[in-house]
């Protein structure tokens, strides 16, 4: 005879309840939810677009210091949806991780293999009950040698998949639905077009026009695979781009 | 392996002899897309169904079925972030043997190994066990063979099975439809209808893998094309 629930540790500790489900793991991405952020990524002929958005939540903050957004080589970016403080941990393993892959292997770690290696490690928290998954989802951008622009997205379960175009956060499944409509036939967008698409996807589905200053824009460029911000200049353009348009 | 303070198992024994984190464990592997393999007298053939969360995940970027040697190949069911750990602790593990040994590993050793990481976890301090079972398949000096492993870290050797999702409809399919003198091409096309049986949706040689391995003790994943063909050959 089973004892039920486990005697209730398997919502505490990342140990099976009797469905076969980990309800640690469930609540991480309810966690990544909760941070009330939502981001967009999409993944072009020769570039990748990250967008987020830049919540400050008091007048007094200085706005510099908010970010989703970081580079963890000069090649590859993240945009860490959910807790900050997990994100900002998360972020320094990594930058940590591909420095010394940069070092033993003399090559700069590609993006997919940031990827694997930051899923391989929230696969650990959730078999090890020491320590309670992140709850944080990854997006993971660059140009790699042999296949071009890569979007790979890692979430607290362990799962890491490369995207066409990808969502993370509170209007995920909005987002997604709104991507799968407008990539539904492979298209190969420029980089003006991938920005856009993914600027716009934001407004769409969080229904409001955006001003410069409440989204962050991250990009790789095939040319010049260098990962940047775009400045509130830049992310205007594309805003004025984008109006026009429509 | 699990911090100081866990050092007692998260698998005990409930007052009726049952490890009930295993059996929960089974559950997940039973709530995962279905895998199955088949043995044949020429060589193995692994399969499973490749469902993708959305149309914007780049499907060739995934790959299910993994290659733990040139010879051995496995697919798994249940928790896919479980099986990355046991396929690169196994693909080590056969490299240790081969620089000690000097030559392949045999396919029962490394499903023996496999097997004791996996029952490592079910009594270890602070872990809980693995998601997943796996089809082993290989090819070496002594034939083609089958091995099931699950989270318990038991295993067997099988002429087909099957897991996951669709268990007990795809196994009593391939009872019906397994032979001992079946050439490996006739167990591809065995697999492909077996896989169909329970198949939500449209087959095609994107949304299901296969890994088969011959008399050349060579694993390879099928390409989609090659995938594409036989799914012709079967309509």
């Amino acid at each position: 005879m089973s004892r039920g629930s486990g005697g209730g540790y398997d919502r505490h500790i990342t140990i099976f309840s009797p469905e076969g489900r980990l309800f640690q793991v469930e609540y991480a991405f309810k966690a990544v939810k909760a941070a009330g952020v939502t981001s967009i990524g999409v993944r072009g002929k020769d570039s990748v677009c990250v967008v987020t958005q830049k919540k400050v939540p008091d007048k007094l903050l200085d706005p510099s210091s908010i970010t989703h957004l970081f580079a963890v080589t000069k090649y590859l970016g993240l945009v860490a949806t959910g807790t900050t403080a997990d994100a900002r941990t998360l972020v320094q393993q990594a930058r940590n991780e591909a420095a010394e892959f940069r070092h033993k292997y003399g090559y700069e770690m590609p993006a997919d293999t940031l990827a694997r290696w930051i899923a391989d490690k929230s696969q650990v928290y959730t078999q090890h009950a020491y320590m309670r998954p992140l709850g944080v989802v990854a997006m993971v951008l660059g140009i790699d040698d042999e296949v071009g622009p890569q979007l790979f997205k890692c979430d607290p379960a362990g799962h890491f998949f490369g995207h066409k175009a990808t969502s993370a956060g509170l209007k995920e499944q909005e987002a997604i639905n709104f991507l799968e409509k407008k990539m539904k036939n492979d298209p190969a967008f420029t980089y003006e077009e991938t920005v856009q698409t993914a600027i716009s996807a934001l407004q769409s589905v969080l229904q409001e026009d955006l001003k410069a200053n409440e989204i962050e824009v991250g990009v790789v460029v095939k040319g010049n695979p260098i990962f940047r911000a775009l400045s509130t200049d830049e992310i205007d353009e594309h805003l004025t781009a984008i109006s026009e348009r429509d | 392996m699990g911090d100081s303070q866990y050092s007692f198992s998260l698998t005990t024994f409930s007052p009726s002899g049952k490890l009930v984190q295993i059996e929960h464990a089974l559950t997940a592997v039973g709530s995962g897309q279905t895998s199955l393999g088949i043995k044949a007298a020429n060589g193995v053939v692994i399969a499973t169904e490749k469902k993708l969360p959305s149309i914007l995940v780049d499907e060739t970027s995934v790959q299910k079925i993994q290659i733990l040697t040139p010879n051995i190949g496995v697919v798994y069911s249940g928790m896919g972030p479980d099986s990355r750990v046991l396929v690169r602790k196994s693909r080590k593990q056969a490299e240790q043997y081969n620089r000690l040994y000097k030559e392949a590993i045999p396919v029962t050793q490394l499903v023996r190994e496999t097997a004791a990481v996996m029952q490592e976890f079910t009594q270890s301090g602070g872990v809980r066990p693995f998601g997943v079972s796996l089809l082993v398949a290989g090819y070496d000096d002594k034939g083609p063979q089958l091995y099931q492993v699950d989270p318990s870290g038991s295993y067997f050797s099988w002429k087909a099975s099957a897991m996951g999702k669709n268990v007990s409809n795809a196994k009593t399919f391939l009872e019906k439809r397994y032979t001992d003198d079946m050439e490996l091409d006739d167990a591809v096309h065995t697999a492909i209808l077996t896989l169909k049986e329970g198949f939500e949706g449209q087959i095609s040689g994107k949304n299901i893998e296969i890994g088969i391995i011959g008399a050349d003790k060579q694993f390879r994943v099928l390409t989609p094309a090659e995938i594409e063909d036989y799914l012709q050959e079967v309509e």
